[in-house]
């Protein structure tokens, strides 16, 4: 404060100096004294209330010295990195024992195996990888083949998956991620990396080979010098390395594959995949050989979580780079165990896998499909980044089908059309823009995808207007609509359909996302089914219609026109695509009415709050979609009129959960090909089952009946819950 | 969030002997924040106490039983994105006094002059783990409007918990509009407010 005080006055010679002159209607002159008085007025901790100091300005204020604070606080230890190195923190090499050093070094890469695990579950890369010395200083270990190789892989494979991430753009909430400011990272020629990587692998294996021979022959058959002095060791030694380098060289090997465009690395990919779990499962069983080997040489008796030997890794100082981790205030990381890592990394790979396995289906739905059942799987940002770098390349699905046509496709159009001129119609290009965007949204996190969901449902209403309104001015009325044969008038009509029933399905994931995100309460669950089950409807129907005009279409082609309409009426059967989603159609409704029945006549699942009441609940939980009109007149009121008449004796004479479950068992010869779709038709049967059983139960006893007591759980599906019956 | 005093044991009182009163002014901000330093695990500035306090002292609330202040809420309220909005930024009871309705009645004074206040809508986030928090904000009717992934800097995901007041006619009292654009979004990364309450 006092050489805050002392400033003005040299400013004031500063300016004497400088003649600047005393402008029109202001002087200079001295404020010390009111300076230091209002110093003097504000002790620490108060501050004057600016109009843009804001919460935001209040909380990234930060207290120094504090240490839940101040990140450049004194910790103690070293000050910079050069310093923790001219201390002996990453001494290269590891040991003058070179029994000893091998160890070390398996403790580095399991270590840094967990930092990168850690790293790709969220933490900062400053705080995790790079807490590793080696990796900071990487031309320090150049004299190390061993050490330099392995560093240089890892370095090289965090640039890979940084750009992979950066590209995809797919992690908004988890921008952390890339964040690499101040780490010696990129700007370097990854691919020598690998060379590097095979000379000291090939050097290894000629050890192993060595060692073999040796203790079967007891001689030696080649001029190898082994890795480390302990003979009865080298073999082992040989073998924890060689699967720690084989893995980083496979994994190395895998991002590069993935990255060719539209998927042609994928099979080689998979390739890799395999190789790079093998080596997990070795480097998991030479977890064995490493505690004993460290107990045998240096049993400090304390052991730590992130290495297969239990020793702490020598190289790694996570508070020296905590200044780098800006802009968050300094935290203490839980790095992953090491456990933790090698199955985070067979998740991944998994993951992977399943992404290098996916057909390149060019038909919308069945993408849509994939994605969504990608997710069910929780997989990481690393997967979905990768899955969207799949899917949009270069603004085409899989960098291969130009969006208009997949939309065409999508829409029951032939063939065709995809080089029609409607395709540079303003708002088919946006439409375009609106399906990349969607498939774009569908890989990123469920939290924020349900959220960015929600925003396009307006988009997609807005587009579908405007479509409407562009393709009426262009083509005239659409009552004109027999003449079929007008192509124009046909695509508008079925890009029309199409349009609808996505936005159905947009709104139909927005609120089924609700449940896998807990963010439904017991209390609302009729409201939500009830909005499901509306919004279901709509889907059913647009997915219908859209289906009817595709069989038309191919019909068309072989038939006249008098032949297809007979057969139309013939062969007409309920698609299976329709029929599912019927399916679920039950489920709704049946919830619905049970959930209202329990209101209505035991007061069972109502919410009452001091300060609103269920309309207003209602009000948020569906904004978005009524705010699109989806569908059109759906209100409270209509809820409230839909359900107030619901009892448990109608329901038993409409069981919808029958329904579902005939439905269900009908439909699985259709899908026998497919099994997740069969899995899901036998969730939806026991779903379907055991509401039906305790709607029996309920109404045996008596709605009534206090002691019963029943609950929602989500034993069967994750979406459509289970009544449970109990009596207390 | 670990429990630093180890004080399990509950203590008994008649909910009577809990006295309610409304922030007072300076001598209650050391009581404040020794409360939530003591049980919230973020460090908070005194400039984000200070922020609060002063600018919405009326929403500020604490709980005391004799001389010993067992409990206590920080709010604000202004403009967000055209809605005048409420914001229940800290919450906090001390353990041996939890699940006794002191923070349902902190919380509660503290909406009901959102309420006069003209607010259209309450908001807070609070971890999706703690589950306390989130029954007892059931109960006063708000709903779980959003899940904020990886909100807390400990990796935990948040919900954003919403109250919507039934539709009134607009009021005139914006008085601290300018004050407020801070988005709640934009502590993000840096500070959540974390919630511990019942």
């Amino acid at each position: 404060m006092e050489n805050e005080v002392e400033k003005p006055q040299q400013g004031i010679e500063m300016a004497e100096t400088l003649s600047i002159p005393s402008g029109e209607g202001s002087v200079w002159t001295d404020v010390s004294s009111l300076i230091a008085a209002a110093c003097k007025d504000l002790p620490d901790g108060e501050l004057i209330h600016g109009g843009n100091f804001s919460l935001f300005a209040a909380m990234s204020a930060l207290e120094i010295m504090d240490p839940k604070m101040d990140s450049g606080i004194d910790n103690g230890r070293y000050h910079s990195i050069d310093e923790a190195i001219e201390n002996g923190a990453a001494p290269v090499p590891l040991s003058f024992d070179r029994t000893v050093d091998a160890l070390c070094i398996i403790d580095i890469m399991d270590h840094l195996l967990a930092c990168e695990a850690t790293w790709h579950k969220g933490h900062s890369l400053a705080q995790t990888v790079f807490s590793c010395l080696y990796l900071l200083r990487l031309d320090r270990t150049s004299s190390h083949a061993l050490l330099h190789s392995y560093c240089r892989v890892v370095h090289a494979t965090c640039n890979a998956i940084i750009s992979v991430v950066s590209d995809a753009r797919t992690h908004e909430e988890e921008d952390l991620f890339t964040m690499a400011y101040g780490l010696p990272l990129g700007g370097e020629k990854d691919d020598r990396c690998l060379s590097n990587l095979n000379a000291v692998e090939e050097t290894l294996c000629r050890q192993l080979r060595a060692s073999k021979a040796l203790s079967a022959k007891k001689m030696a058959v080649e001029d190898v010098e082994p890795l480390q002095t302990n003979f009865d060791l080298e073999e082992g030694f040989c073998k924890a390395l060689l699967c720690r380098l084989r893995f980083r060289k496979h994994f190395y090997h895998l991002l590069m594959c993935m990255r060719r465009p539209q998927g042609r690395g994928f099979d080689l990919a998979r390739k890799h995949i395999s190789s790079c779990l093998s080596e997990l499962e070795r480097i998991r069983i030479s977890s064995e050989f490493l505690r004993l080997v460290a107990s045998k040489i240096c049993d400090d008796g304390t052991l730590v979580r992130t290495t297969a030997s239990g020793r702490q890794p020598v190289g790694f100082d996570a508070n020296v780079n905590i200044r780098s981790s800006a802009p968050a205030p300094p935290r203490a990381i839980r790095t992953l165990s090491w456990k933790m890592a090698l199955e985070y990394f067979e998740k991944l790979l998994h993951d992977l896998d399943i992404i290098c396995s996916f057909s390149l289906d060019p038909l919308l739905e069945n993408v849509l499909r994939f994605t969504v059942q990608f997710q069910k799987l929780q997989p990481d940002l690393v997967a979905r980044a990768h899955l969207q770098l799949l899917l949009i390349q270069d603004g085409k699905l899989y960098g291969r089908d130009p969006i208009f046509a997949v939309i065409c496709r999508a829409a029951a159009l032939p063939e065709a059309v995809k080089d029609h001129d409607m395709q540079k119609n303003e708002f088919v290009v946006q439409l375009g823009q609106f399906v990349i965007n969607l498939l774009k949204i569908l890989c990123t996190n469920v939290a924020w995808q349900r959220r960015k969901l929600g925003k396009i449902l307006q988009d997609w209403r807005i587009i579908y207007v405007q479509l409407e309104l562009a393709f009426r001015k262009e083509l005239g009325e659409f009552s004109n609509m027999s003449n079929d044969e007008n192509l124009s008038m046909k695509m508008a009509k079925y890009i029309l359909i199409w349009v609808e029933e996505q936005a159905y399905w947009i709104a139909s994931r927005f609120l089924l996302l609700g449940f896998e995100l807990d963010l439904y309460s017991s209390g609302e669950y009729c409201m939500v089914y009830w909005y499901i089950y509306v919004v279901l409807i709509k889907l059913a129907e647009k997915t219908h219609f859209r289906i009817l005009a595709s069989f038309d279409t191919a019909k068309r082609k072989g038939k006249k026109k008098r032949d297809s309409l007979m057969d139309l009426a013939r062969d007409y059967q309920i698609p299976p695509a329709v029929l599912l989603l019927q399916c679920y159609i039950c489920l709704a409704d049946g919830l619905t009415t049970m959930l209202a029945a329990l209101r209505n006549e035991r007061k069972a699942f109502l919410s009452p709050g001091p300060f609103n009441t269920e309309h207003e609940r209602f009000i948020q939980h569906f904004e978005h979609l009524q705010k699109a009109c989806m569908p059109d007149h759906m209100s409270y009121l209509s809820f409230k009129e839909s359900t107030a008449q619901a009892s448990l004796s109608s329901l038993a004479t409409h069981n919808h959960f029958k329904d579902a479950q005939r439905i269900a068992r009908e439909l699985k010869s259709s899908f026998a090909h497919d099994p997740d779709r069969v899995a899901e038709l036998r969730h939806i049967e026991q779903v379907a089952e055991h509401n039906s059983i305790a709607l029996n139960v309920i109404s045996r006893v008596g709605a009534l009946d206090t002691t019963l007591k029943i609950s929602f759980e989500f034993t069967y599906h994750p979406y459509f819950a289970v009544a449970v019956v109990k009596r207390s | 969030m670990e429990d630093t005093k180890n004080e399990v044991e509950k203590v008994a009182f008649e909910a009577s002997e809990i006295e309610y009163v409304s922030y007072g002014g300076e001598h209650h901000l050391p009581l404040i924040m020794r409360l939530v330093d003591e049980e919230l695990s973020e460090p908070y500035s005194i400039f984000t106490y200070r922020y609060f306090v002063y600018l919405w002292p009326q929403l500020c609330f604490l709980a005391f039983h004799g001389d010993r202040c067992v409990g206590t809420v920080v709010c604000k309220m202004g403009d967000h994105r055209n809605t005048f909005r409420g914001y229940i930024a800290m919450l906090v009871v001390i353990k041996p006094y939890r699940g006794r309705g002191i923070a349902s009645e902190l919380v509660t004074r503290s909406i009901e002059v959102m309420m006069e206040s003209g607010c259209e809508e309450v908001t807070l986030e609070a971890e999706v783990t703690n589950k306390g928090a989130l029954a007892l904000y059931g109960r006063l009717g708000f709903i779980r409007a959003k899940r904020l992934f990886r909100y807390y800097l400990n990796g935990v995901d948040a919900f954003r918990l919403k109250l919507l007041f039934p539709h009134r006619p607009p009021m005139l009292a914006n008085w601290e509009g300018n004050e407020v654009q801070c988005s709640d979004d934009s502590s993000k990364q840096y500070q959540g407010l974390p919630f511990e309450c019942c």
